[in-house]
């Protein structure tokens, strides 16, 4: 059960995953790239890590993806543009692509990067949230507090950045050739 | 239960794969940037995956998630910075294309 | 507060004060830079003359070191070292540097750029009375580039064309001997690990065998080019371009008179080949310049040969002086200290005595110059005895003095260096008194010439008398220039010149040699008065004998030598390396490398799309790269 589990969410996450870059539209890449944070969630939760699963479906398909869709939203960039791709690029990206995954069938699937460990025998502990925020409030202290600090950094960076310039009137091209001398 | 590490990385390495695919195959800065997103994704289930399969029920480490929650938090404020330098670009640029904001390069 | 030592402090660093103070804020208020300058060399010459005739000073050496700066083992100290000859000079300078500052005042009360001729002048008395009590060589140097600085600053005073090539050759010119003077420096540390005077004595005392002769050689390359000896003699003639008072007090009377000083400051650093090569060098500038000083017309220029000739007269009497003083029976009879007693003392002695009367000669000439509107030619002069009185007087006693008429200063001292001449060297002695008898002459030339006879040009027959601040430094170097063989006339501290250094003679041979001398003198100026006739409107001998005037304006080519070799040769080997640097250095290395890193730029460049993807690959291929070298593939 838990293997069918397995595959299932590692298709529905790896395809909609795939569609992401594949689609026209930045919205429906959002969409497939919620469902595919969705699937990480699950998979996270297979591994027995719950409070991680909550966390990933909170933040990034909660708040993250929210944000992108608004911005995407906000900008209002023309479907016509979206996918003009130059061919070269597409074949060469495409090889990287391909190239990559070889990589991984190499390594993972036919294991030349092991030997991999079994899951470890015995049940695991119940506790393992409380494990986790026992860690996290006590080895994980100062990095916990940076992190926390971090966030500030850039919320007040963030509203650095979207403060709308002084002289909004000032051509654009000939500011940006400005910035190029 | 016969799933080993190997098909987790598997997986993670195909997120990643697809993630770096779309970095090189889109021009569009939001697309590029979801891409990101999906690699540190990609990431953060390989370390869970190395965390479940190192622990014991005598000494349940939780080093892995801890790091993952980590990346979680400092990827939400990437986020946040990166799409309000977005925002600032289209504001001067009419355009979020990145061949059209080839400013690096010497005139 | 008294003591010697807080005296020569102030001494040395008053004029360095008004230096700043006028170069400071009295750029543009000439008349308040002159008060300032003459003011201050007031105050230092009488300093001066307070630490020489009080008690202040019991003349016992003073000799002070303070280290400035350390660099490794090379410790580069300053200090004093004050005994009886630096006395001698410091007195000179300060005493004969405060009445040209008051002659200054009068003779450049109408220049526009008062303020720079007293900074020049207040700089030029620090460094020289730095220079005059410095207590090692390397200080002395510093000083000694230091007057150079001053007289190159002074010398192109006017602005005019020929002033600053003037400047620039007496710098140039000083520059090649004060090369060979600061090798000979770095060479006499090397061997002795000091450049401290007293030191270097007391080491040279050790071993003498340590001596060689070409740190010797190359230290007179410095007297060389300070004192303008043959063959560095070119810049001191072109230097009259400077102002008159410029002219008597650096180009006569001190400056170069302080090459003069160094030989005796560091006798003892001579071996006898390099005293022989002083009595040469010595010898020919003195008759060399005398015969230049008959092929030219102008008053400034005759007194600048006159000065070369007198300043190769001093420089030869102090190689005839210590070389008498290393003759065994003379050490036997004064002592070790015989070498420093006659060679110093002889030149110090006649330094001090040219000091006054060259100092009277070039301002009683400034004087005529001023009231005849800067005519220098002396056949346009003529008939000054009615118009300039006292001007004439003065200057008759400087004549006087400078020929050696008894009983004037210049009478006995250079009857000192006579003697030891005729004791030492008869060769040199004749020699010596073959050149007393032509300066004679030509000073007789210029006296009857310019002097007698009735006024030849028009501004000859408006002169008229100076100003008494013209004429009363004129009176003072006058008395001083006819009494200054009387030991009444200094400061009790340096009566020691009179007793000590000088020999008394008695007996037959002197008297000979006292008739020599005196008939050379005197005859000379009969000779001149026969030969051009008081009051001529032409040069005579000119007229008579072209050949041998041309002869005399040659000035035996040195300049055109130089110029010859300038630019035939210096120029070619400079156009050789020139094209070597542009070609080897500039083309090949500096261009060449600069060539390359832009043609790599312009390569890179090419993958420096501004795309963002493009950066990916790269990205992309250092994982790789990184990978494959991780995993051991290579």
């Amino acid at each position: 059960m838990i293997d069918f589990m397995f595959y299932f969410l590692a298709a529905l996450t790896v395809l909609s995953a795939l569609m992401v870059p594949c689609s026209r539209n930045p919205v429906n890449g959002a969409m497939f790239m919620i469902v595919s944070f969705v699937g990480t969630a699950a998979l996270f939760a297979l591994l027995q890590a719950f409070f991680l699963a909550i966390v990933q479906v909170l933040v990034y398909a909660g708040a993250v993806m929210v944000l992108f869709l608004f911005i995407i939203m906000l900008l209002n960039i023309e479907k016509t543009q979206a996918l003009k791709v130059n061919r070269g690029i597409a074949a060469l990206s495409i090889v990287a692509f391909l190239a990559m995954v070889a990589a991984v069938w190499f390594l993972f699937v036919e294991g030349r990067a092991g030997p991999f460990p079994a899951l470890p025998a015995g049940a695991v502990p119940a506790s393992l949230t409380k494990h986790f925020g026992y860690e996290l409030f006590t080895k994980y202290m100062l990095p916990f507090q940076v992190t926390g600090f971090l966030l500030l950094i850039a919320m007040i960076g963030v509203i650095y950045i979207s403060k709308k310039p002084a002289d909004e009137t000032v051509d654009a091209t000939a500011d940006a050739k400005g910035a190029n001398r | 239960m016969s799933i080993g590490l190997n098909a987790y990385l598997t997986v993670a390495g195909l997120l990643f794969a697809i993630g770096f695919f779309g970095v090189l195959l889109r021009r569009n800065t939001l697309v590029i940037y979801m891409c990101l997103e999906l690699m540190l994704n990609a990431a953060n289930l390989a370390l869970v995956a190395f965390s479940r399969y190192n622990l014991t029920e005598k000494n349940p480490m939780m080093d892995g998630n801890v790091f993952v929650f980590f990346i979680i938090t400092v990827a939400a404020a990437e986020v946040a910075v990166g799409l309000a330098i977005i925002v600032q670009l289209y504001r001067k640029r009419q355009s979020v294309m990145v061949d059209e904001i080839a400013v690096l390069k010497e005139p | 507060m008294q003591t010697p030592v807080t005296l020569l402090f102030l001494i040395l660093l008053i004029p360095l004060i008004s230096g700043i103070l006028i170069g400071l804020f009295c750029r543009k208020q000439g008349a308040l830079a002159m008060v300032l300058s003459v003011g201050s060399a007031g105050l230092q010459m009488a300093l001066c003359l307070y630490l020489l005739w009080s008690e202040a000073w019991d003349g016992t050496t003073i000799h002070l070191n303070y280290e400035w700066m350390r660099l490794g083992l090379f410790s580069f100290n300053l200090g004093f070292l004050f005994d009886k000859n630096a006395a001698l000079m410091l007195f000179v300078v300060n005493f004969v540097g405060f009445w040209i500052h008051l002659f200054s005042a009068g003779y450049m009360k109408d220049d526009e750029a008062r303020g720079r001729f007293y900074l020049g002048m207040s700089i030029f008395m620090f460094s020289m009375t730095g220079l005059v009590i410095s207590s090692n060589l390397m200080m002395m140097f510093i000083f000694w580039e230091l007057v150079g600085f001053s007289s190159y600053m002074l010398i192109g005073h006017y602005l005019t064309k020929n002033a600053a090539n003037a400047a620039n050759k007496a710098f140039i010119v000083n520059r090649v001997g004060d090369f060979g003077f600061l090798i000979g420096i770095i060479w006499a540390y090397w061997v002795f690990g000091t450049t401290d005077i007293a030191t270097l004595q007391s080491l040279v005392a050790q071993r003498p065998d340590l001596l060689i002769t070409p740190i010797s050689l190359l230290l007179i390359a410095g007297v060389l080019g300070k004192s303008a000896q043959v063959p560095l003699h070119v810049w001191l003639p072109d230097a009259m371009e400077g102002p008159t008072p410029v002219s008597a007090l650096i180009h006569a009377a001190t400056m170069v008179a302080a090459g003069v000083y160094l030989l005796g400051r560091i006798y003892f650093l001579y071996t006898p080949t390099a005293l022989d090569a002083i009595i040469l060098i010595g010898g020919i500038t003195a008759v060399f310049a005398a015969i230049c000083a008959f092929g030219t017309r102008d008053i400034k220029k005759i007194l600048a040969y006159s000065t070369l000739s007198q300043l190769g007269y001093l420089v030869a009497a102090f190689g005839l002086g210590t070389e008498y003083g290393h003759r065994p029976e003379v050490i036997a009879e004064h002592g070790a200290n015989a070498a420093a007693l006659f060679g110093v003392g002889a030149a110090n002695f006649h330094l001090t005595t040219h000091a006054f009367f060259k100092a009277l000669l070039f301002l009683g000439a400034g004087s005529i110059i001023h009231a005849l509107h800067h005519e220098q030619d002396i056949f346009k002069m003529g008939g000054l005895w009615k118009s300039m009185p006292v001007t004439s007087i003065t200057f008759a006693v400087a004549v006087l003095a400078i020929t050696g008429v008894p009983p004037l200063a210049g009478f006995h001292s250079k009857d000192a260096i006579l003697y030891i001449a005729y004791l030492d060297n008869p060769i040199t002695f004749y020699l010596l008194t073959g050149t007393a008898m032509l300066t004679a002459l030509y000073m007789g030339r210029l006296w009857f010439v310019a002097f007698w006879g009735k006024p030849r040009s028009v501004n000859a027959s408006h002169a008229h008398e100076s100003s008494w601040v013209m004429l009363i430094p004129l009176i003072v170097l006058a008395l001083y220039s006819a009494l200054g063989g009387f030991m009444v006339m200094y400061p009790r501290a340096l009566h020691f010149l009179l007793h000590d250094s000088v020999l008394h003679p008695e007996g037959a041979s002197y008297t000979l040699m006292l008739a020599i001398s005196l008939i050379a003198g005197i005859g000379g100026l009969v000779l001149a008065a026969v030969i051009y006739k008081p009051g001529a409107a032409e040069d005579r001998v000119q007229q008579k004998a072209p050949a041998l005037y041309a002869f005399f304006a040659s000035k035996l080519y040195f300049d055109e030598i130089y110029t010859f070799y300038v630019k035939k040769i210096q120029d070619r080997v400079a156009i050789i390396l020139n094209f070597l640097d542009l070609f080897l250095v500039g083309g090949l290395l500096v261009r060449g490398s600069a060539g390359m890193v832009g043609l790599l730029g312009m390569i890179s460049k090419l993958s420096l799309t501004g795309n963002i993807q493009t950066y990916v690959y790269w990205f992309l291929i250092g994982i790789i790269g990184f990978w494959l070298y991780a995993t051991g593939v290579f």
